[in-house]
């Protein structure tokens, strides 16, 4: 797909940066060919996962290579399905623009949120964003305008008639979504700014004095991840025809975009796409059979990760592979592991 | 509004201000000693809500002798959760990510737990003091609300003999300035971390059972009071005692008299324009500017 940037200076990291890119080329590559080549499958089981990972991988941006802890992803991803259901709705606009559009103002409602909170440091960080969290939902739960609590039904129309729903276009739309956060998380690891992003959430102070700006560091981050949340959210609105604030606000929805690149592995290419694609999957069958336990599952399983495996499932995978591989137990630099001790 | 209106608001607003206290009080401790921010301290207070509603239930007693029960129970509870999760976190001067996750997941247990209980009914606990009421002077005061903020000021002034009488207390203030000091004249961090969370549990035990005589409740019961503590902490500056309960008055007074110019439904937002404001305009909290004041002169 996306051709890794000519390396500008930073040699060393953009070289691993081609592998991971064809990786992410490939399976790419292989989720559009599914339904393609005829597969008859479960398409809305993967449509669902992908935007789960979507916003897995938005959120390990911001969470784990820049280290800022949000408990308010919701926001992104509600405002993007609103954005994209009225733009769809009220204004005609091509779908596909529409989620342009949403992915927009899901940027700049992060640099709003982002200019107050952003001048927090780690934990006030977090407790804002669960504050904003709120204040957005219960907003939206009284704005008469776009339906209140009753919620916003999604009317797709064309030459006056309702457009058909196709689940291959939904689920098209989805790849390449998933696709662009894989390429964008990539692009991020790999580069200044991604090595930039570490060193604030390694030591904030430290990385002001080499000259790193933390404050537009941070604001950038979280208006790219918020672009991508953004556009997930649009495109699950397209798919739903109706939403509602206790849907796409709920906070329920942040606690699950920040379990999945926990669960997989923060601050890695790969953790939160795994992370994402376990959740997605289990989510799926679980709410199914178990809905008023399935939080409760995941807070097990965030604490047993936090007490036997801070690395996710990419770093137990990790300490398997060397225990054993032993001759690799020296030497190669170890991508820094994301959780602070 | 007439003067009397008024004078009803800023009574309420106190007896409030008096559980607002309590509720937070938890976290700070627990945040004081260990620089953990308890996100699972909604998930006792719901606890202690149906700690007290069982008892009133099965056994018929008094939802507010219920509440004193629930504070050793849950400083015993607090001490076995440290013990088995909490302690194993790294030792830092300032939260870390682990801290803030494991709580969170807690947090999902405690209240998934509550879940597979009680389901997702709401509950209440009515007693013949529920509607009681009293006049004082051109007043008329809710006797629950009444006895709940008597409980809640004896507690906190229990604590704070505690905290200024006691060895541990003494333990308690030296570790919240400076842990690294505090170890090195001799405090047993873990032993005072562990009584610490105990009686940070024990708080929000306390406060949940006393809100529960107050309002109805469900599993989801302690979020938008976690919410409301975030608010008062942060206004009161994090470690500063005597701050959160300034920053429980402010909120109090907001939530108050906000109801009459903003629809119900607003509410939460009005306390996290609070939140927000005062993390920009005072990171320290109302404390802070307190010290400030108090240094300047």
């Amino acid at each position: 797909m996306t051709a890794a940037r000519p390396a500008a200076g930073q040699a060393l990291p953009r070289v691993t940066a081609t592998r991971d890119l064809a990786v992410a080329a490939a399976l790419t590559a292989f989720l559009i060919a599914l339904p393609l080549a005829g597969w008859q499958g479960n398409l809305r089981l993967i449509f669902t996962t992908l935007l789960w990972t979507t916003c897995s991988i938005a959120w390990n941006l911001v969470g784990g290579f820049a280290g800022q802890v949000s408990f308010g992803f919701a926001v992104f991803y509600g405002l993007g399905a609103y954005t994209a259901a009225v733009l769809i709705t009220a204004g005609h606009v091509n779908p596909y623009l529409s989620l342009a559009g949403a992915a927009l103002v899901a940027a700049a409602a992060s640099l709003l949120i982002g200019l107050p909170t952003f001048r927090l440091r780690g934990p006030y960080f977090a407790i804002a964003t669960i504050g904003v969290n709120e204040a957005v939902r219960v907003v939206m739960n009284n704005l008469e305008a776009l339906g209140a609590a009753s919620g916003y039904r999604v009317d797709e129309l064309a030459g006056g008639r309702r457009v058909p729903f196709v689940m291959e276009h939904h689920y098209l739309t989805a790849v390449v979504i998933f696709g662009l956060a894989l390429v964008v998380s990539i692009l991020v690891a790999r580069s200044r700014f991604g090595l930039a992003l570490n060193a604030i959430r390694d030591d904030e102070d430290a990385a002001a004095d080499t000259g790193i700006n933390p404050f537009l560091h941070k604001l950038a981050v979280h208006a790219l991840a918020a672009a991508l949340v953004g556009a997930a959210g649009g495109a699950y609105a397209r798919y739903a025809a109706f939403i509602d604030p206790s849907g796409v606000f709920n906070f329920n929805n942040s606690v699950s975009i920040l379990l999945m690149p926990v669960i997989g592995g923060l601050a890695t290419i790969w953790g939160p796409v795994i992370g994402g694609a376990v959740y997605g999957i289990v989510q799926e069958e679980l709410v199914a059979r178990f809905a008023q336990i399935h939080l409760g599952l995941y807070g097990a399983l965030l604490i047993l990760v936090i007490l036997f495996e801070p690395g996710g499932v990419v770093g137990l995978a990790r300490r398997i592979w060397k225990a054993l591989v032993h001759r690799r137990a020296t030497g190669a630099p170890v991508q820094a592991g994301g959780v602070k001790a | 509004m007439g003067w009397l209106d008024v004078l009803n608001l800023l009574v309420a607003s106190l007896l409030l201000a008096g559980i607002y206290t309590t509720m937070s009080f938890g976290m700070t401790i627990i945040y004081g000693v260990m620089k953990i921010i308890n996100l699972a301290h909604a998930g006792f207070m719901m606890l202690g809500a149906y700690f007290v509603f069982e008892l009133f239930n099965r056994v018929g007693l008094n939802p507010i002798l219920g509440a004193l029960l629930a504070f050793p129970v849950f400083f015993v509870l607090g001490m076995a959760v440290h013990w088995l999760l909490v302690r194993w976190l790294p030792v830092s001067d300032q939260p870390t990510l682990p801290s803030l996750l494991l709580l969170f997941g807690l947090w999902l247990v405690l209240q998934n737990i509550g879940y597979a209980i009680w389901g997702n009914h709401d509950r209440s606990i009515y007693t013949d003091m529920t509607l009681a009421t009293v006049k004082v002077g051109p007043l008329t005061l809710s006797v629950v609300q009444l006895v709940v903020f008597a409980v809640a000021v004896v507690s906190l002034v229990l604590l704070q003999l505690l905290l200024t009488r006691t060895w541990f207390g003494r333990a308690v203030r030296a570790l919240t300035q400076n842990p690294f000091a505090g170890r090195l004249v001799g405090i047993d961090t873990a032993r005072t971390a562990r009584l610490s969370f105990g009686l940070g549990i024990a708080f929000a035990g306390l406060a949940g059972a006393l809100l529960a005589s107050l309002y109805s409740f469900d599993p989801d019961f302690g979020r938008p009071f976690l919410l409301r503590s975030f608010v008062i902490i942060v206004l009161g500056g994090l470690e500063s005692f005597a701050g959160v309960a300034l920053g429980a008055l402010i909120l109090a007074l907001v939530e108050t008299f906000s109801v009459q110019f903003v629809p119900a439904g607003y509410q939460m937002a009005i306390s996290f324009s609070l939140l927000v404001v005062a993390l920009l305009v005072l990171p320290g909290g109302v404390a802070s500017l307190l010290e400030r004041r108090g240094r300047a002169t």
